[in-house]
Order: structure tokens, then C-alpha cells, then sequence
């Protein structure tokens, strides 16, 4: 029987706020242990939740980058269960009313074809404490880290629209590149800031109904998403294919294993309305001043790339997709660099070199102004493409201003016509073969022969000079 | 230890200055004083000590109050069982007392002690630092035997807190003292409440009625069909609140902790089972019922309670105050069960459904007359004020 997969994610996002939703505790998940917490954040008795005006505004402009439709009305519940990572009984979400309903993203599929993944809804919760199990010898032991408890998350729920792990795949990447852009959080699998559930079941193609689906977890990249999806469509189409029910659960992905094991059920129950979080109301003036806060979104930006700057659509996408790339490609381009070096030398020289260093582009030391100092020393013919990628190089280690490493190290491009002259003799009565070729019409042998006057000049040689004077000495004498 | 106080503060000093200077208040151990013991009548939060002041005891101290200590009080506030509220004024060691009112326990220890109890509206008192069990209902009582004192500690109380985002954004009402006209104020007798009762307490109570005519007032009976609901939305919402609330006593940071558990599972199941007494247990346990196997039926009740916020309101607006008993049948002893709680506080939990002010106020000494209540639209708490203190400057021979 051939099989189709109807998948739906949950999502849940860490906002990138200064404090937690509910008090004014540091949202600092990383710091030592229970440091980052006060009776609030601890759900110690007679404490009461304030939510935080920045959470909200954060989680507000995420929706709308998402193209969700914020609602009017939106209020908290409690959400009830036991464990031990959540002492006061219950977390705060918003179950009945959330904060936006609808939106979605368009992708490229497979074949190239767009399509549109809808949102269902998204809510804002609370995080809740993280446990740590240890030994203490040979006894386990449990330890609870309040640092998390309470800090702000939104989740996104989707429809399920998904039917291939490739589509999920391909939708986080879209919704990371969205958030990113209104700046609400970094949306990282890998450092725990974005995690996602994947809700799959299977039926014949063709059919339309939707049977009782399997929840799995603990994806630490999308890579591992799109791999546990697969994995459960064909252990799901395994089962019914061999006449077994598929029962609701939870599974957990084994990265090491590439499977799915199952999980214990968490008991939930139904939300009760918490009174101590008053009803957020949004008038449409609050909502259009979020949405005139949104940034450009990476779709607009990449057409306006490519009408201003000549890009390619392909490229304009690349650049886009990434907000920090994207806004140093544009900072390069106030410093005076025209598109395309600006394009090349982010793109083969710059990029490779950050990932290869374990950076950050916004905390890498070469900022755009630095190297757009350099790529004008480069475009005055003041030094050579191969002088420039070795001064880049040098630009992450040191201080020092372009100018200054060019001068201290000699990188300076050598274009006075005598001294190139002198180098060029000197290759000429060293290479009489190469000489003969060219001379018979073999061009090639050009390119050699200016190769050698390069390395004579120890690389600093200007290669246009050199291809001029050399043309000009074979051709006359 | 003795049998009024779980907790004195022999350092407490007469505070100098302030509109509540020399006055001598008892609390709850459910409202935080840092470093006083604060159980709230639970073994759940046996040996808990409250990290911080609670708004109203900050707010109490910078009026000059001095905070005596907290009485013996029920399970959480629930019910009456086992609560010493009033005893304090009663033994002239308090001349004021906050009592949590969840559904009318400060104005029914009022009438057992023949003081006046006020519950103010909700929303209009901070509960940042209460320990409570029912959030959409709750409120701290005031008991005193002088309205002006209730009023005064009203007026340093109340108010936004930035700690409690809870609290409406309106301005809170006027509570300076003001004058009431009887021939102006119509007094809606609410006929629902006052045919529940025996008897006898239906002669005492008409007597009281009489005697508001007597001063002068403008009294008709007014109805609220569904008031006898009131009972029923209270017990099915303010269990499940109760339910979902308590859900942090799991013995994890406080409360004992009973040995023997293999898991966290069982530590759960053990600690709470040995942390409530009997009547909140089964409180809990119906308030799980319902949100777990009987959503529908909190769903409807809510439903109700809308409703009834509705028709209140109407009421409100045909008169200038509703009156009604206070007790209805038996006086008020322990309660060996939920149906027992709840029908000793059938005629005040109304005022904890609907969120507005109600006033008890007992009746004159010699006359036979019942002590009753008086109730005003929310957040209306000055008007209502300034009637308990417009009768009783009355009773005294005053105009």
C-alpha cells in the first residue's frame, strides 16, 4: 500500500528578552545554577506573575513576522501537571485565547513548486525549571535549575499540512530566518532557543481522513527533525502495513540510534482561566505600531537587493535569508564597495573565513569598515587580490587598521614600471622555452610566465602591469 | 503558644505618626510578614517562614499600624474550621483584624463576635503576598468593632500596586468620609436571601428592616431569582480554582516531606495526602473532578457566574445598596463536610462570586434585631463605608 504522512510541528521559541515573562529576573538560562530567580520565578506562595511589556512585544512581533493575525483578546491559563520540573502544579500558557491565530510561510518543495504551510495558532507560556540528573556516588540524584523557570516562550502550532520531512525541514529554516529578522530570538535546535514536536500519522494515499498521530521529540537540529519524521512515517507505514493499531503517544529520537523509542504519557489536563493575569487586550492602534516596528522582511529585502544592486535572485535569497549577512552586505555597499566585490568577498572570502574561525558575523573582529578600507586599498590598485585575502586573515587577529598591516608587512602592490621591468628581464632570460611559445602563438604560456613574475615579486607584483609591460616586451623585441 | 495567636511579635513597636498610629492589628498566617511563620493553617506549609512582605502589611506599617501578630486560622482561609478571626478584638488584643474572606468567612467571625466585618471589593486591595485558594474570589476581611478604623485601614490598604497587575486601572474609589441623605438612598432588601430563613432570624431580620425605615431610608424588596445559583457557581469555580492552585504544595521546597517514596510519583502522592485535612482534601479532590472529568460543568458554571454578575448589576442600578441576612439557620460551628461549609455561607458567599463590597454589621445591643449585611456595587466600597458608619453613629444618638 502506498502511504502518505500528514505531519503538524509545535514549535516552541525562546524569546531573547532581558527578563523573564513573569518578574524581572534575568533571562540568563546559561548562568550558574538557581542564581537568576526571586519568589516569583521560584512559584513561591503569595508571589504574583506580572507579565513582562517587552515578552509581549517580542512574541507580538514575532507573530506578525509570521503573517499571524494578533488578537484583540488573549488571556492566560494554568496548566495543570505534576513533575518535578514545574513545583507550583501548573505553567502559565495561553490555551484558550492566544495571542495570534492564523499565518503561515511559503517554501520551495522538492520540485521547486511553492507551497504554503499554514499556522494554526500561536500562544506565549512560560518555560519551566530544568532538571539535572546526576550521581551522588552510586545513588541518582535529581537537581533542579530554576535559571529557566519562567522564561518567555512562545509556541507555534501548525496545521497539518506537512507531507514530507523535507517540507518540515524546510519550514523551520523559513521560520528561523523570519524570526531572526524581527530580531525575537536566534531560533537555534542546536543551543535549545527553538524546539520542536512533530505530530505524524499516516493513511493511504488518496484518502483524507486523519488518524491517531504520534508525537516525537528531542530533535537537537532540523536535520534530526527531518530524519525522525522519516523514521516515523516508515515504522508508522511498517504497522499499519502489517495490521497493527498505531495508539497516541509520545516518542523520544535517539540520534545515535536514528530511531524512535516511546516515552511515558505526561498527564495534562484541561486549563483553568488564571485571574491573576489580567486579560491582554491590544487595540488595532498598539498592533499597527508593532507592525510598523517590523523590520524588512527577508522576501522584500531580496527583491529590493536585486532591483537596486543588480544581484541575482539567487543571490539576493542568499543574502536575505540572514539578517547579519544581509546588513553587512549593505554596510559595505554606504562604504563606498560596489555589489559585486561586496557579493564576492562576503560570500568566498569573508563567510568561510568566520565559520572557519567558530565566529559570529556580528561579533567577528572584521567589521564592514574595516574591510571595506580594504577592498578600496584593493580597488585603487594599492595591493593585489592574493595580498588582500592575506591582510583579511590578519585583520582577524589584530587591531591594526588595513593601511597599517599593508605598510607593516609589505603587502604594498609593486607598479612602478622599473622595477617590474627589472623582474620581467630576469624571467625572460630564465624561461627561453616558455618565450619560444609564446612567440609561435601559444598564448598560454602567457599566463605562465606572468606567474613567474609574480612569484619573483614575492606576490606583490600588479597583475595588470605585469600583463601589459610583458605583452608589450614579447611583441617588440 | 495560646489559643488565639499562633504567632505574636513581642517586638512590635508603637509606630510613630501615620493615619493608623497606635492601632493594633492581628493578620492570617496566610498573609506574608518576612521572617514570620506563615502556614496558613496548612501542614502544607508547616515551618514555612514568608520571604517578603505582602503589599498590605508594607502599606499597614508605613501607615503606622502596629501588626500584633497572626491568629489560628482554618485550612487555607476555607471554611471556618478551626479559625480563631475575631478572637483577637474579642480578647481586646487587636483592635482590628484581617481576615480572608474566600466566602464570607470574615463577615460571618464578625457575626460571631458582634463586630463589624468588611469585605471590600475585589480588585481593589493588592494580593501580592497573599497565600490564597481561590484567586477570582478571594479578598482580605477587615474586622473591627469601629467603622472609622475599618475605613481608615481601607483607605491605607487599597490601591494599585505594581506588584499585583491584577488590580483594575481605574482610579479606586473616594474612602474619605462622606455623608449619606436616607431620604435619597433606596435599600434593596434582597427577598431571595431573607425567605431562606428560619422563622424567628426572618422576625429579627424584618425588625432590622424596620429599623432602616425608622432612620428615615427608603426600603423595597428586591429579587434576584437565581440567587440560590450563587451556591452552586461558588462551589464548582472555586474548587477547581482551589484544585489547579494548590497543585504547589508537593512538599518539594516546604512542608514535610513522608518517608518511604520510591519515586518522585510517590513522594507526590504520599506528601499530599498527608498535607491537607479532611475538608479541603475533599475540596480538591471535587474541584480535580470537575476539571478533569467534568470541564462542561465549570465551563457552565462560569457561564452562570456571568450571568449573575449581570443581574446583579442591574439590581445595583434600581437601588443605592442591597441588604440581606448574614446567617442563615444554626449558627456557625464546624463543618464535618463540604455541604455543611457551604450552607453556613449560603447568604455571603454571593458577594465572593460577584466580586463587590459587603458589610456586616451586628445588631444593637438590646434590640431584637439581627445583625445583617450590606452590599453596594464593586469598587463602591466608600458609599458602603460611609452607610455602616452613618448607622452606627446613629445607634450611638448621633445624626
Amino acid at each position: 500500500m502506498d502511504f502518505e504522512a500528514v505531519i503538524g510541528l509545535e514549535i516552541h521559541v525562546e524569546l531573547n528578552c532581558a527578563t523573564k515573562m513573569f518578574c524581572d529576573c534575568p533571562n540568563r538560562p546559561g548562568d550558574a545554577p538557581n542564581v537568576n530567580t526571586c519568589p516569583t520565578c521560584l512559584w513561591f506562595p503569595g508571589a504574583m506573575p506580572r507579565l513582562s511589556q517587552e515578552a509581549l512585544e517580542k512574541a507580538a512581533l514575532l507573530c506578525l513576522g509570521l503573517g499571524a493575525e494578533l488578537q484583540p483578546r488573549s488571556a492566560f491559563d494554568q496548566k495543570v501537571y505534576y513533575y518535578p520540573d514545574l513545583p507550583k502544579g501548573y505553567q502559565l500558557s495561553q490555551a484558550h485565547l492566544p495571542l495570534s491565530r492564523g499565518g503561515g510561510l511559503e517554501i520551495a518543495d522538492e520540485d521547486g513548486q511553492t507551497t504554503r504551510l499554514r499556522i494554526h495558532h500561536i500562544h506565549m507560556e512560560e518555560d519551566v525549571a530544568k532538571l539535572i540528573h546526576e550521581m551522588d556516588g552510586r545513588v541518582p540524584i535529581s537537581l533542579v535549575d530554576f535559571n529557566r523557570a519562567g522564561a518567555p516562550l512562545v509556541e507555534i502550532v501548525t496545521e497539518p499540512d506537512f507531507r514530507t520531512p523535507y517540507q518540515a525541514m524546510e519550514f523551520l529554516k523559513a521560520l528561523r530566518t523570519q524570526v531572526r529578522s524581527v530580531g525575537s530570538s536566534e531560533c537555534s535546535l542546536e543551543n535549545g532557543t527553538m524546539r520542536v514536536d512533530a505530530n505524524i500519522s499516516v493513511r493511504p494515499r488518496g484518502t483524507t481522513q486523519l488518524n491517531t498521530k504520534v508525537e516525537v521529540k528531542n530533535m537537537n537540529s532540523i536535520r534530526h527533525v527531518g530524519d525522525a519524521i522519516a523514521c516515523e512515517i516508515s515504522r508508522q507505514s511498517a504497522a499499519v502495513q502489517a495490521g497493527e493499531a498505531v495508539m497516541l503517544h509520545t516518542r523520544l529520537w535517539d540520534p545515535e540510534k536514528k530511531t524512535t523509542v516511546p516515552m511515558r504519557a505526561k498527564f495534562e489536563g484541561p486549563c483553568v482561566p488564571d485571574p491573576s493575569v489580567p486579560v491582554i487586550e491590544l487595540s488595532p492602534g498598539w498592533i499597527e505600531k508593532m507592525r510598523s516596528r517590523l523590520p524588512e522582511m527577508p522576501a522584500a529585502r531580496a527583491e529590493r537587493l536585486t532591483a537596486l544592486h543588480g544581484l541575482s535572485g539567487e543571490e539576493a535569497l542568499f543574502l536575505s535569508s540572514d539578517p547579519e549577512v544581509a546588513g553587512y552586505f549593505e554596510s559595505l555597499l554606504a562604504e563606498g564597495i560596489a555589489p559585486r566585490t561586496a557579493m564576492h568577498w562576503l560570500t568566498t572570502q569573508l563567510l568561510p573565513a568566520v565559520k572557519e574561525r567558530r565566529l559570529e558575523l556580528s561579533r567577528s573582529p572584521v567589521t564592514p569598515a574595516r574591510l571595506a578600507v580594504l577592498l578600496n586599498m584593493l580597488s585603487r590598485d594599492e595591493i593585489n587580490a592574493g595580498a588582500a585575502r592575506k591582510v583579511l586573515g590578519h585583520l582577524f587577529d589584530s587591531d591594526e587598521a588595513p593601511e597599517a598591516i599593508v605598510a607593516a608587512r609589505g603587502y604594498r602592490q609593486v607598479s612602478d614600471p622599473t622595477a617590474l621591468d627589472a623582474l620581467i628581464d630576469k624571467v625572460l632570460d630564465a624561461q627561453p622555452a616558455a618565450v619560444a611559445e609564446v612567440r609561435s602563438g601559444q598564448s598560454k604560456a602567457v599566463g605562465f610566465l606572468i606567474g613567474q613574475v609574480m612569484q619573483a615579486s614575492g606576490g606583490q607584483a600588479n597583475p595588470k602591469m605585469i600583463r601589459e609591460l610583458l605583452t608589450r616586451k614579447l611583441e617588440t623585441s | 503558644m495560646d489559643s488565639v495567636f499562633c504567632y505574636r511579635d513581642s517586638d512590635a513597636a508603637a509606630a510613630q505618626g501615620g493615619p493608623l498610629q497606635g492601632l493594633r492589628i492581628a493578620i492570617q498566617p496566610n498573609l506574608s510578614v518576612a521572617g514570620w511563620p506563615t502556614e496558613a493553617g496548612s501542614h502544607a506549609l508547616a515551618n514555612y517562614t514568608a520571604l517578603e512582605d505582602a503589599t498590605a502589611v508594607q502599606r499597614l506599617r508605613a501607615a503606622g499600624a502596629c501588626l500584633c501578630g497572626s491568629t489560628r486560622m482554618s485550612e487555607f482561609g476555607f471554611g471556618l474550621q478551626g479559625s480563631q478571626a475575631g478572637q483577637a478584638i474579642a480578647r481586646q488584643a487587636a483592635d482590628a483584624e484581617l481576615v480572608l474572606d474566600l466566602m464570607g468567612e470574615s463577615r460571618l467571625a464578625a457575626a460571631n463576635t458582634a463586630v463589624c466585618g468588611f469585605k471590600p471589593s475585589y480588585g481593589l486591595v493588592s494580593r501580592s503576598g497573599l497565600i490564597g485558594l481561590i484567586p477570582s474570589m478571594e479578598c482580605c476581611g477587615l474586622l473591627s468593632e469601629s467603622m472609622p478604623a475599618v475605613r481608615k485601614i481601607l483607605q491605607a490598604v487599597a490601591g494599585p500596586d505594581e506588584l499585583d497587575f491584577s488590580l483594575p486601572e481605574e482610579a479606586p474609589p473616594d474612602l474619605s468620609p462622606q455623608a449619606i441623605d436616607p431620604r435619597t438612598t433606596t435599600i434593596g432588601v434582597l427577598s431571595e436571601a431573607m425567605r431562606g430563613l428560619p422563622g424567628e432570624q426572618q422576625e429579627e431580620f424584618r425588625a432590622s428592616v424596620h429599623a432602616l425605615q425608622q432612620a428615615g431610608f427608603r426600603t423595597r424588596e428586591v429579587s434576584l431569582p437565581d440567587f440560590p445559583l450563587c451556591s452552586l457557581v461558588h462551589n464548582v469555580v472555586g474548587s477547581v480554582e482551589a484544585s489547579s492552585c494548590a497543585g504547589r504544595y508537593d512538599s518539594v521546597r516546604y512542608g514535610p516531606r513522608p518517608p518511604g517514596a520510591k519515586n518522585w510519583n510517590e513522594m507526590y502522592l504520599l506528601a499530599r495526602g498527608a498535607a491537607f485535612g479532611p475538608l479541603l482534601k475533599s475540596y480538591l479532590f471535587q474541584g480535580a473532578f470537575f476539571q478533569f472529568e467534568k470541564y462542561e460543568a465549570y465551563e457552565n458554571a462560569c457561564r452562570i457566574r456571568a450571568r449573575l454578575l449581570a443581574d446583579v448589576q442591574q439590581l445595583t442600578a434600581q437601588t443605592d445598596f442591597l441588604m440581606l441576612p448574614a446567617v442563615a439557620g444554626a449558627a456557625v460551628g464546624a463543618a464535618a463536610s463540604l455541604a455543611d461549609a457551604y450552607a453556613h455561607f449560603t447568604c455571603t458567599l454571593f458577594a465572593n462570586v460577584t466580586g463587590q463590597p459587603a458589610l456586616y454589621l451586628p445588631p444593637a445591643s438590646g434590640a431584637r434585631q439581627a445583625g445583617f449585611q450590606l452590599a453596594g456595587p464593586r469598587l463602591c466600597d466608600g458609599r458602603l463605608l460611609a452607610l455602616g458608619e452613618h448607622l452606627l453613629n446613629l445607634r450611638r444618638g448621633g445624626k
